[in-house]
């Protein structure tokens, strides 16, 4: 079995690229981490975009980019789309790391994108909510901010917490990316601001939720015995994931039960301890989603996430899909990149002298999640 | 010999009449009519149904409701009827749409029916007709109209939305039986709407005097004379409610008293709800009628055309009263919009889509 | 066409009846027309039909929009407690969101879901009101 690193990473800014289209977001990334990797190419490609067929009429974009990039031609290299709702860029790294792992592959070039204002946002909206059941949940007029808004009040009931203490996400999320320059919303908010922006589903309002935004990320993924010495990077320790069953289906709403089901592998991995000595990147599309996943992942005891928001030091450093902002099948590869850069080299203002990375990744209320447990 | 009407009845009856209320003096305001209108015609407020309803979900609530009272398996129901004048589709059956909802014999006669505002009750002649030649044994019967009307007509003061359904079968069974029932149809062109118009056309005062009162009277009286009885045999008398000062003043004329009608009445609180309007107020009767009462119902549609049925309650009726909402709660459960929402509610607002 | 015939067409007992699978192996109920109880993986079930009252279990004032919305936001999204135990998630109408409770008691009424503006088909499905007395 091949020890698997990541040995080179590239992301756009957040934001709202109106003339660039996912093949140019796609081929800034993938140039760069062709460059760091020595202008070598990889022999696999994958490609996660969750919404590519609904937003930009898109099929087989993995061929596409593969086109448009340049890599299909003399070289071709096969590639391969990965979706997963929100977590589709995890999935995407979960199958690179395997791949590399058993030797099928040498270093696989991960890229993920989402162009998410190629059409108002009411369209963008209603494509999204299509990561619930569109038979049993989407057709009944049942969105994803929906069920996050009835989790929260659900929380709040349940543990005494005030929709003010739950202001302490959003303000270190943005406090994250006022010092992250390729975040969407690098600026600081205060805890009214975000209790009296714009409701989207009571109580969750806009500064709970993420904004939308185009974007694209990059990773290589290589096997240890193809990598020059000294140039390793970041270690993949492991890649886990799990599913859950629909929210009606459950008997405690506050709770991230596919999360949570992935917490003991990361135990089980890591040396005890190892909480204080490791970054975190968590799905964030709500504020209480961060909060659970914290819980959910050990960090605090339920109920109390939200107070260990302000404690723990290298927590989403990019400022969260929040304020880095979610451009959906690309987010997952910007946590990876974040924390790659982080462990590295330091990030937005980090220097991080711990060992031990995790990207946590899920879609709407922990339909699937994905657990990523880097080392350098 | 017996009328074959006489082996049928009524097992079950619904009503539905949407939340929301939009006062006639708003919509008389905003149009610019001289505020004692309102008054002329007794029409308070009517009912407006939401932008997510229409005469299917309104005559489901209806059916379901009177399938309820009726206690009987839906699977058993024969025939189901739609009369309306606000179809959802100019073409495909709403009766399909509230049949399977409802669970209703997939092997049955099943239709839309048109005829203004007398489809509904055209329909509870047929289902009537056809348990009565034994060829079902339970027949539904609805009435719903999301009722549309020209913005600033005068008939906007009036049209509203509504629905009523009955259950009928076997006489033995039922909990109000039919003694009777006549109908009287001539061309007369009263009211109208032409195929892809949005609202309807009427004569005005040409809606009175040879639609409406002409055909009901004749009916009535046809009724009366074919089954030897007088206005002071009935205990109540329902008329169709353009209005509310309408059916005071056929009932009037036929020699029908006040205190008679004014219990079948809902059109000032509600609006005229076509194709439910008389038998909506029928529903109302049911809901309070002492056992042995005998009730007189004369709906009416443009084009033109009236029935009258001479319908007399039976004891069962009571303890099927509590078990489906019933007309006064229905006129109690409601809530204020203005002109806006109601505009907005029946999709009068030129939007992009 | 914007919105599939079939997709709506075919899920008629889910829309217009709220379907649920009985399990006969855990006895659990839940919601939709399933193959396989998701409680207890068992392939012993059965299709029930529920009376379509139950209880308010949570609920959200939505703002969130998206096509075709315009005319029917904010929407109160819940989730219902039918009386024969499944959840099931849907939309609360004919309630103004202060007067909205948990524990409400409630009732399934016919509305329509989504049309496919303007020449498309409507699709209905139940939503839920506050209950009405008999």
């Amino acid at each position: 079995m091949q020890k698997v690193y990541v040995t080179a990473a590239a992301m756009t800014k957040v934001g709202r690229h109106f003339n660039l289209g996912f093949k140019e977001l796609a081929y800034e990334v993938v140039e760069r981490v062709i460059e760091e990797s020595g202008g070598e190419a990889p022999d696999y490609l994958i490609v996660s975009s969750t919404l590519a067929a609904l937003q930009c009429h898109q099929l087989d974009v993995s061929t596409i980019v593969a086109q448009a990039l340049g890599l299909s031609g003399r070289r071709r290299i096969p590639s391969i789309r990965v979706e997963t709702g929100e977590s589709s860029g995890a999935a995407a790294v979960e199958i690179a790391v395997a791949m590399v792992r058993s030797g099928m592959a040498k270093k696989v070039l991960v890229v993920g994108f989402e162009k998410m204002t190629e059409y108002p946002s009411a369209k963008v909206n209603a494509d999204y909510s299509k990561i619930l059941d569109y038979e049993l949940e989407v057709m009944r007029n049942v969105t994803p901010p929906n069920y996050a808004a009835m989790i929260m009040k659900d929380y709040m009931r349940r543990y005494g917490v005030s929709r003010e203490d739950l202001t302490s996400w959003p303000v270190r999320m943005h406090e994250n990316a006022s010092r992250n320059p390729l975040a969407q919303l690098p600026f600081k908010i205060s805890k009214d601001a975000v209790l009296k922006a714009q409701v989207i589903s009571e109580p969750i309002t806009l500064l709970d939720s993420f904004p939308l935004g185009d974007g694209a990320a990059a990773l290589m993924i290589a096997g240890g015995d193809f990598i020059p010495p000294g140039s390793e990077g970041v270690e993949v320790l492991t890649t886990c994931s799990s599913t859950s069953t629909p929210l009606y289906l459950r008997d405690e709403l506050a709770s991230l039960p596919a999360t949570a089901s992935l917490r003991k592998v990361a135990d089980a991995v890591l040396p005890s301890g190892w909480r204080k000595d490791a970054a975190v990147q968590v799905h964030d599309s709500y504020s209480i989603y961060g909060v659970l996943a914290l819980e959910a992942l050990g960090f605090a005891e339920p109920g109390q996430g939200y107070r260990v928001v302000e404690e723990l030091e290298y927590l989403n450093p990019g400022g969260g899909l929040k304020a880095r902002g979610h451009p959906i099948g690309a987010t997952p590869i910007y946590g990876m990149c974040e924390l790659y850069a982080l462990m590295m080299e330091g990030f937005a203002g980090l220097s991080f002298s711990g060992s031990y990375g995790l990207v946590h990744s899920m879609s709407g209320p922990d339909y699937n999640s994905r657990l990523i447990i880097l080392k350098r | 010999m017996p009328r074959p009407e006489e082996r049928v009845g009524i097992l079950g009856w619904g009503a539905y009449i949407p939340r929301f209320r939009v006062k006639a003096e708003e919509i008389a305001r905003l149009w610019g009519f001289e505020p004692s209108v309102t008054k002329a015609l007794w029409i308070e407020e009517k009912a407006v149904a939401a932008p997510d309803e229409d005469a299917v979900t309104m005559g489901w609530y209806a059916a379901k409701s009177a399938i309820k009272r009726a206690g009987i398996d839906p699977s058993l129901i024969g025939c189901a009827f739609v009369g309306t004048e606000s179809k959802p589709y100019a073409v495909k059956p709403s009766a399909t749409i509230i049949a399977d909802a409802l669970n209703i014999s997939k092997v049955k006669l099943s239709t839309d029916m048109e005829f203004a505002c007398r489809a509904g009750s055209e329909g509870l002649r047929l289902a009537t007709s056809l348990v009565a030649s034994g060829t079902i044994k339970y027949g539904l019967a609805i009435g719903s109209d999301t009722a549309q009307a020209n913005p600033g007509d005068i008939l906007e003061l009036t049209a509203a939305s509504g629905a009523a359904a009955y259950v009928v079968g076997p006489s033995e069974e039922a909990v109000a039986s039919f003694e009777g029932m006549v109908t009287y149809i001539t061309d007369t062109p009263d009211f109208w709407r032409r195929d892809c118009s949005k609202y309807p056309m009427h004569g005005e005062g040409f809606t009175g005097e040879p639609a409406y009162f002409h055909h009901i009277m004749t009916a009535v009286k046809l009724l009366m004379e074919e089954l030897g009885l007088k206005p002071s045999d009935f205990d109540y008398a329902v008329f169709h409610q353009p209005n509310g000062k309408f059916p005071l003043k056929v009932g009037k004329r036929l020699g029908f008293t006040k205190d008679k009608i004014l219990p079948g009445i809902v059109t000032p609180w509600i609006g005229n709800t076509y194709n439910a309007s008389a038998l909506l107020g029928l529903a109302k009767v049911l809901d309070s009628a002492k056992p042995g009462s005998r009730i007189l119902v004369a709906p009416f549609g443009s084009g033109a055309g009236s029935d009258a049925y001479s319908i007399v309650v039976k004891d069962r009726i009571e303890e099927k009263r509590g078990l489906a909402p019933k007309v006064e709660d229905m006129l109690r459960r409601k809530k204020y919009i203005d002109y806006a929402t109601y505009a907005k509610s029946r999709h009068m607002i030129l939007r992009n889509v | 066409m914007k919105l599939s015939i079939s997709i709506h067409w075919r899920r008629k007992e889910t829309h217009y009846r709220l379907a649920l699978t009985k399990c006969r192996a855990c006895g659990r109920v839940s919601f939709g027309e399933r193959k396989v109880c998701p409680y207890c993986g068992s392939k012993d079930v059965t299709t029930l039909i529920p009376s379509g009252t139950g209880t308010l279990l949570s609920y959200s004032v939505s703002y969130f929009r998206r096509e075709g919305d315009e005319e029917f936001l904010p929407r109160i999204t819940c989730l219902v407690k039918l009386d024969e135990g499944a959840i099931v998630p849907g939309e609360l109408v004919d309630v103004d969101p202060d007067e909205v409770y948990i524990g409400m008691k409630v009732e399934a009424v016919l509305r329509r879901y989504s049309s496919d503006d303007p020449y498309g088909l409507i699709y209905y499905g139940l939503k839920f009101i506050p209950f009405l007395k008999g």
